[in-house]
């Protein structure tokens, strides 16, 4: 923008200059030239050394006067004087002849004057080096009938100077305009830009969880006080979060200390209904039959206790995964076989004939398959529960599918949470404790795994759990998918199993 | 009869672990208190120790590793929490194994009667491991004429990997032939009690020649040298 705008004003400017030169010099080489006939007119009748001197006249170009300027002059005959006589033929200074080109003498001879031209004067020591200027002829009438024209060469030595004179400055302007508007555009990168950069960064820092993050608070301006909110805006972030982190951590002690002092009792109840249990023979039916009932719900409360514990694990970000190399296939049948899972009616197992081994912790993917089959198990309605082990390159699935009551859209929300029954009225053939899909679910994602839920309300629901062969390995492929191939238009009552 | 000192501040439990035992055809000492229990050790001289962990005065990591700084007594330590370091401890300590709570008075009276059965010479009543000689019938260790105390479960392990020398051992296996597992619960144990043994028995700990880590696997004896 710059560079044209100095382009145009410098070609104004340029051309103003010249225009002025170009007019002075039209009408100081009309004055001069008549001025020089006039003499030469005067000369006629008189002798030939007054003719000399006039001509002589002509080149003394150095008398510069308040009303001529410095010029160079050049007479030259017309091609019809030339052919008798090129005795007049000169030019002031040694300036070469050939520096008027053909054309403005052909628009003298013709026309009698002739416009202006640039030209470039050349002199004949080669030590002077060309000069450019304006040249203006017109003919001129030597007494004695020979024809001559003369030509006035005004240097534009003054105007060049002048122009690049006003180049320099405009160039200079420039320049210093250029590295004024960097100097404003880097102090408002500076003042504005960067500070906001900062400031994305620091809430960049803060999101990642780097909590003690802050702005450097400078200046008293608006970015001044910008940081000044920010950093207040971070500090009660950081004192919320760490409040109710330590609420947690309060409660997730809370829970883990209660699971614990709960043990010892729960120990000698444990002894004293098995006592109990062991000498039911010497009770009478009533008391016998207790002893039963205690002894099983000791059971039920034991198991509630280690699972709350084992959740409490999760929470506290405490599950430690205890990897071992082994075959899934046998795993997975001596938990059917620990959960009589072949005397649920029409119970399959599919599996190719293959062994599927993979680097996981082996008491979490048993509790995890306990949880899906007892749950299966507790809620086919004797049609059938349908047992599957499939594997890729990478990853190894197992699904659990039953064909009872299912479940419908609204209850897949919450069918991981934690105590959430499906149907609270319905009897509990195995007792679950309420935590086994949400424990299977962490188990699953401790491993890095997935659990997926499908189900339809009548048709029964598949739970499929995939897992990568050794942890870290990304789960590229599902080899079950959580769609039953029997139900392959239903859709995916999708429990968004990674959010929760 | 085999006496069995039980150190544990829950009297309630103390008492119940009392009934069973006794049922079980032992004779117990109970001891409430952890400041008791050493003195109570050295009079009583039980067969075995049920040790709480979490006891006032001294606890029971404690009192393990007093007990076992003076006898080779079978220690079992009762504790509330498996997965924290003090089971860990505790078998540092000293202590044989440990039952978690709740457990099964069933459970409990099968695992002291596997701390407590004496090994028969099974035929052969002496074994060689390395420089060693084990002397089956006496319970014994030498090497070079010079005899090294072994707690009753450390000879016990020994002299499973010493009788098939060569035999890779998985922890899972040791932990059913010497703990009496019926499934595998904790290979803690296993590592801890094979230091603890490497440490007596060989001439560099850091470099077992004795019992040797097979990676991956487990464990296997050193063969027998003259």
């Amino acid at each position: 923008m710059i560079a044209t705008v100095g382009t145009v004003l410098y070609s104004k400017i340029a051309a103003g200059v010249y225009h002025e030169k170009n007019s002075a010099a039209i009408a100081e080489a009309q004055s001069l030239a008549d001025y020089t006939q006039a003499q030469l007119d005067a000369t006629r009748y008189r002798s030939d050394i007054l003719l000399q001197t006039v001509i002589n006249n002509i080149f003394r170009v150095s008398d510069v006067s308040p009303t001529t300027s410095v010029r160079e002059t050049i007479m030259l005959a017309t091609p019809a004087t030339a052919k008798i006589s090129t005795r007049y033929q000169g030019s002031s200074n040694d300036v070469l002849l050939s520096t008027i080109p053909k054309s403005l003498r052909a628009e003298v001879r013709k026309n009698f004057y002739s416009n202006s031209m640039r030209v470039q004067i050349r002199y004949a020591k080669s030590s002077r080096a060309p000069i450019d200027a304006i040249a203006v002829g017109r003919v001129l009438g030597i007494p004695s009938n020979s024809i001559y024209e003369i030509y006035y060469l005004f240097p534009l030595t003054q105007q060049n100077q002048l122009i690049s004179l006003i180049r320099g400055w405009m160039l200079g302007t420039g320049a210093a305009l250029l590295l004024l508007i960097a100097l404003i555009t880097w102090y408002v990168i500076r003042r504005v830009v960067l500070p906001v950069r900062e400031v994305a960064q620091i809430a960049e820092q803060l999101t990642e969880g780097d909590l003690s993050r802050r702005l450097l608070i400078r200046g008293e301006d608006e970015m001044g006080r910008l940081a000044i909110s920010f950093n207040e805006m971070a500090l009660s972030m950081q004192q919320q979060i760490s409040r109710l982190e330590n609420l947690s951590r309060l409660q997730q002690r809370f829970v883990s200390d209660v699971s614990h002092e709960l043990r010892t009792p729960l120990t000698t109840i444990r002894m004293a209904s098995q006592l109990l249990y062991e000498s039911r023979s010497r009770l009478d039916p009533a008391a016998s039959r207790s002893a039963e009932l205690l002894v099983s719900q000791i059971e039920r409360f034991e198991s509630l206790l280690s699972d709350l514990l084992e959740v409490s694990r999760f929470d506290a970000r405490a599950a430690i995964l205890e990897t071992k190399d082994i075959d899934l296939k046998p795993l997975v049948l001596n938990v059917a076989d620990q959960l009589q899972a072949n005397q649920v009616p029409n119970f399959s197992f599919f599996a190719p004939d293959t062994e599927y081994r993979a680097l996981v912790d082996d008491r979490r993917i048993e509790r995890i398959i306990r949880n899906l089959l007892s749950n299966a198990m507790d809620h086919s309605e004797g049609n059938g529960v349908a047992v599957s082990i499939s594997q890729t390159e990478h990853v190894v699935a197992i699904g659990v599918r039953d064909y009872g009551i299912g479940f419908s859209e609204r209850e897949s929300e919450r069918l991981f949470d934690r105590f959430w029954r499906a149907d609270p009225s319905r009897s509990r053939v195995r007792g679950g404790t309420g935590l086994g899909l949400a424990i299977a679910l962490d188990d699953a994602k401790l491993h890095q795994g997935t659990l997926k839920a499908w189900g339809s309300p009548g048709n029964g629901a598949h739970f499929v759990v995939t897992l990568p062969k050794s942890p870290g390995i990304p789960i590229d492929s599902e080899p079950i998918d959580v769609i039953p191939n029997d139900q392959p238009h239903t859709i995916l009552a999708d429990v968004d199993i990674d959010d929760i | 009869m085999t006496l069995i000192m039980v150190v544990d501040d829950d009297q309630d439990l103390a008492e119940m672990l009392g009934i069973v035992l006794n049922g079980a055809g032992y004779e117990v000492d109970l001891i409430n208190h952890g400041d008791q229990a050493l003195e109570g050790f050295r009079t009583n001289k039980p067969d075995l120790v049920l040790l709480d962990v979490m006891l006032p005065g001294i606890d029971g990591i404690e009192i393990c590793r007093q007990i076992r700084a003076e006898s080779m007594v079978p220690i079992v330590m009762l504790t509330a929490k498996s997965d924290s370091h003090e089971v860990v401890q505790g078998l540092e300590a000293g202590a044989d194994d440990y039952m978690v709570k709740p457990f099964k008075s069933s459970e409990l009276v099968a695992r002291l009667k596997v701390r407590l059965r004496r090994t028969p010479g099974d035929g052969a009543n002496s074994l060689r491991i390395g420089d060693i000689s084990i002397d089956q019938v006496a319970h014994s260790l030498n090497r070079n004429g010079e005899s090294i105390p072994l707690t009753r479960l450390e000879f016990d392990l020994l002299v499973a990997l010493a009788k098939e020398p060569g035999r890779v051992f998985t922890r899972d296996a040791l932990l059913s032939e010497v703990w009496g597992y019926q499934h595998a619960t904790d290979t803690r144990l296993v590592n801890v009690h094979i230091q603890r043994l490497r440490s007596k028995i060989e001439r560099d700990p850091d470099n077992p020649e004795l019992i040797q880590t097979v990676r991956g696997v487990g464990y296997k004896a050193g063969p027998a040298k003259q």
